[in-house]
C-alpha cells in the first residue's frame, strides 16, 4: 500500500470516530465539543505513558477509553440535559483549559509538543478493526429505544418528558460513549502521528469535524463515514494549487449543504426512501 | 613512415579519445535528470501564510538565480511549492506523496507540520530542510534535519545582553511571554542573557493566545514599575502592545525589545508610528553592505509593496543554495536507482559544509548544528532600522 493511501485511510477513520463522538450527543440535541479535550488529554497520556514508561499499544488503548469516560461522566453530572448551548460554552472551555495545562506542563514537552512515541505494527489494520467494532455499537443504539428515545428529545424536549425519557441520563449516556470513542481516538491518533503536540488540538480541529457532521448528515451514521472519506480526500484528489483552497471549499460545501440539503448529504429520510428497495421482505 | 603514420593520426585520436572520456563522463557522475525537483512543504494558506508566502519568494529566487546562471550541473532547479496549510495531517499525506522520489525536502512548516511529518521522511531515508524553526524542534529528528539556529539557548542570551548594556540605567525587565510553539523556550533564553548582565527579570506577563485586549496586560506590567519591557509574542500583539504603553505614558521607547518571531509585516502595518524607538532583533541585517543582499532586498521590497525583508525570509533562499552546493559536490546524478544513496550525500553534505556563503553572512555547519551565526539588534527610527549592534 502506498504511504499517501496509508496515511488517508488512517486520517479518515480517526476523523470518522471523532465525527461519530459528534453525532452521538447531538442526537440528543448537543454539540459536545469536550470530546476534542478528551482526545488531547488521551493522545498526551498515551504517548507519554508509551515513551516513558513502556506501557502496551492495547492497554493505553483500554485506559485511554476509560479516562474518556470518566472525564464525560464528571462533566455530565452538570451538563447531562443541559441546552445545546450551554454544552458548547463547556466544550470549548474545556478544550482551552486542556491546551494551557499542557502548554505549561514541560514534563509534556509544554509548547514545543511530545515527540518519538513508539510505532505499532498493523495500526491501520487495529484501526479499522475498532471503526467496525464502533459503528456496530452505534448501530445497535440508533436502532435501540435509546435511539428512539434520543429522537425525540431531539425533535422536543417536553414531549420526552411527556413520555417518560428521562432527559439526563440519556444526554449522560450519549456524552460517556462520545467521550469514550474520542479517548480511543486519541490514543490512536498519537500511534499513529508519533508525536502530539497542542497545535493538533485547535479551534480549526472542532470546525473540521462539525463540516464532517453537517455535511455528511447530523441524523445518521452513515453521513459521517461519506463526508470524511469526501473532506479528507479532497486535498488529495486535487492537484496543490487546488487543494491549497480546501478551507474555501470545505466551508463553501458546509454553507451550500445547509442551504439545499438542512440534513446533510444522508439523511434518515432518504435511507427511509432506499430501504424497501433493498429489502428482501418487500416482495 | 611509421612515425609519419603517427604523425598524422595523433591529433584526431587524441580529440576522439577526449571525446569519449567526456561523453563517457569518466571523471564525474552524469545527471540523468531534466530538472531538479525539491519540494518545498510550505504554509501558503491559514493563520500565517504570510509568513509561507515569503518563504516561497525567496525560494523561487534562489531558483530563478541559480537557472539564470546555468543552473545545477547543467539541469534547472524548480521548486514544488505544496501547501501544508498548518494541518498535520495533510503535511503528512504530502510527506507521504515525496518520499518515493525527492532527493530532498525544504521544510515542513511550521512546527505541528514538522512534528507530524518529519517521522514519515525519517522512517523513508530522505533529509529534510528546515530552515524556518528553532533548534528544539529539529533537534528531535537528526541526522535527518539540520538545525538553521544554534540551541536558542546559546544564541539569544548575547543579545538580549547586549541591549541591556546599551540601557545601563535599566535594572529591571518585564516579559510579555505567548505561550506558543517554540516562544516559551526563547523567552527563557531572552531572562537568561539579562539575568547575566545583573537585569533583574520582573514576573511574566502571560499574553493569551486569543486575546484582543491589551490593557489589562500592560497595566499587569507597569505595575510592576519595569524599566525596559521584552515582548515575546505575536507581531500584531506586540504592535498592540506597543501601542497601550504608549497610551499609558511609556516614554523611552528604546528599552522595549521586539523579538525576531514579531519581526513580520503585521508588527508594521498595526503598529505604525507608535513603533518609532523601540528596539528589535532579527538575523538579518538589512544594511549589509553586498550587493546580493541589496539586489535581493530591492527585489524582496518591489514584490511586498515597499516592505523590508522579514527575519526568516532570507532561509529558504540560503536552502536552495546549500542544495545546489550539495548537488555539485558530491556529483549528484538524480538517478532513481541510488536514490538512498544520494539522499545520504546531501545529507552529510549540509551537515557540515564549511564556509557556507549565505546571503547575509558565511558559517559553517557541525553535525547539523550552525557556528558563526549570531543575530543583530536594531532601533526602529521613522520606519527604519539602524543599526545597534551584532553578536556572534
Amino acid at each position: 500500500m502506498s504511504e499517501v493511501l496509508y496515511y488517508f485511510l488512517g486520517f479518515t477513520a480517526i476523523y470518522i470516530l471523532m465525527g461519530w463522538a459528534l453525532y452521538l450527543p447531538y442526537r440528543v440535541g448537543q454539540l459536545h465539543f469536550l470530546i476534542v479535550a478528551c482526545m488531547a488529554v488521551t493522545a498526551y497520556f498515551g504517548g507519554f505513558a508509551a515513551r516513558e514508561w513502556g506501557w502496551p499499544f492495547i492497554l493505553l488503548l483500554l485506559v485511554g477509553i476509560s479516562i474518556g469516560a470518566i472525564i464525560a461522566f464528571v462533566f455530565s453530572q452538570a451538563i447531562g440535559k443541559a441546552p445545546c448551548f450551554t454544552v458548547v460554552i463547556v466544550g470549548l472551555t474545556s478544550v482551552f483549559i486542556v491546551k494551557t495545562v499542557i502548554e505549561n506542563w514541560e514534563l509534556l514537552g509544554g509548547t514545543i509538543g511530545f515527540f518519538h512515541i513508539p510505532t505499532v505494527k498493523y495500526l491501520l489494520p487495529i484501526i479499522y478493526i475498532l471503526l467496525l467494532i464502533v459503528g456496530f455499537l452505534i448501530y445497535k443504539i440508533d436502532h435501540s429505544r435509546l435511539g428512539r428515545a434520543a429522537s425525540v428529545v431531539f425533535v422536543d424536549r417536553e414531549v420526552a418528558v411527556s413520555l417518560g425519557i428521562d432527559i439526563k441520563k440519556l444526554g449522560m449516556f450519549f456524552q460517556i460513549i462520545a467521550c469514550a470513542i474520542a479517548g480511543m481516538a486519541g490514543i490512536l491518533d498519537a500511534f499513529f502521528v508519533n508525536s502530539v503536540s497542542p497545535e493538533f488540538f485547535t479551534f480549526s480541529m472542532i470546525s473540521y469535524l462539525m463540516c464532517i457532521l453537517f455535511v455528511g448528515g447530523y441524523t445518521t451514521m452513515w453521513g459521517v463515514i461519506l463526508s470524511a472519506f469526501i473532506l479528507q480526500g479532497i486535498p488529495l484528489l486535487f492537484p496543490s494549487e487546488v487543494a491549497s483552497w480546501r478551507q474555501v471549499i470545505y466551508g463553501a460545501l458546509l454553507v451550500i449543504i445547509i442551504l439545499i440539503r438542512p440534513e446533510g448529504l444522508i439523511s434518515r429520510k432518504m435511507l427511509w426512501g432506499l430501504k424497501p428497495k433493498f429489502s428482501f421482505n418487500n416482495k | 613512415m611509421k612515425n609519419k603514420f603517427f604523425r598524422s593520426f595523433s591529433l584526431p585520436l587524441i580529440v576522439i579519445g577526449m571525446i569519449l572520456i567526456f561523453s563517457f563522463n569518466i571523471w564525474g557522475q552524469e545527471v540523468v535528470v531534466d530538472e531538479w525537483r525539491i519540494p518545498f512543504l510550505n504554509c501558503v494558506t491559514g493563520p500565517i501564510a504570510s509568513i509561507g508566502e515569503y518563504m516561497s519568494w525567496s525560494a523561487n529566487r534562489a531558483a530563478e538565480e541559480i537557472n539564470a546562471a546555468g543552473g545545477v550541473r547543467g539541469k534547472p532547479i524548480k521548486i514544488e511549492i505544496i501547501d501544508t496549510g498548518v494541518s498535520k495531517d495533510k503535511a503528512m499525506e504530502e510527506m507521504a506523496k515525496v518520499v518515493d522520489w525527492a532527493l530532498v525536502v525544504m521544510g515542513p512548516v511550521p512546527e505541528a507540520c514538522i512534528m507530524a511529518a518529519v517521522p514519515i521522511a525519517v522512517k523513508a531515508g530522505l533529509f529534510c530542510m528546515i530552515s524556518s524553526t528553532s533548534y528544539e524542534y529539529t533537534v528531535e529528528y537528526f541526522p535527518w534535519t539540520l538545525s538553521w539556529y544554534p540551541p536558542t539557548e546559546e544564541k539569544l542570551p548575547p543579545i538580549t545582553a547586549a541591549w541591556a548594556e546599551l540601557h545601563p540605567d535599566m535594572k529591571t525587565v518585564v516579559q510579555f511571554v505567548e505561550y506558543s510553539i517554540a516562544w516559551p523556550p526563547m523567552a527563557k533564553a531572552h531572562a537568561i542573557g539579562l539575568e547575566s548582565v545583573g537585569v533583574k527579570m520582573l514576573k511574566d506577563v502571560d499574553v493569551p493566545t486569543d486575546a484582543v485586549m491589551f490593557e489589562p496586560l500592560v497595566l499587569k506590567a507597569l505595575a510592576q514599575n519595569p524599566d525596559g519591557i521584552v515582548l515575546t509574542c505575536s507581531p500584531e500583539k506586540a504592535a498592540k502592545i506597543i501601542i497601550e504603553l504608549e497610551k499609558k505614558g511609556w516614554e523611552d521607547k528604546s528599552k522595549i525589545l521586539v523579538f525576531s518571531s514579531a519581526d513580520d509585516t503585521a508588527l508594521y502595518t498595526t503598529g505604525g508610528k507608535s513603533l518609532d524607538g523601540i528596539s528589535i532583533y532579527n538575523y538579518i541585517n538589512l544594511y549589509l553592505d553586498d550587493p546580493r543582499w541589496q539586489a535581493f532586498r530591492e527585489a524582496y521590497k518591489k514584490d511586498h509593496n515597499g516592505i523590508e525583508p522579514a527575519s526568516l525570509s532570507t532561509n529558504y533562499y540560503d536552502s536552495v543554495y546549500m542544495i545546489k552546493e550539495a548537488i555539485e559536490n558530491t556529483e549528484i546524478t538524480g538517478d532513481p536507482s541510488k536514490l538512498g544513496e544520494e539522499r545520504i550525500k546531501i545529507r552529510d553534505y549540509c551537515r557540515n559544509v564549511k564556509g557556507f556563503k549565505g546571503i547575509q553572512l558565511t558559517w559553517d555547519m557541525t553535525d547539523g548544528v550552525p557556528t558563526g551565526k549570531g543575530a543583530f539588534l536594531f532601533v526602529l527610527e521613522n520606519g527604519e532600522k539602524k543599526f545597534l549592534a551584532a553578536t556572534k
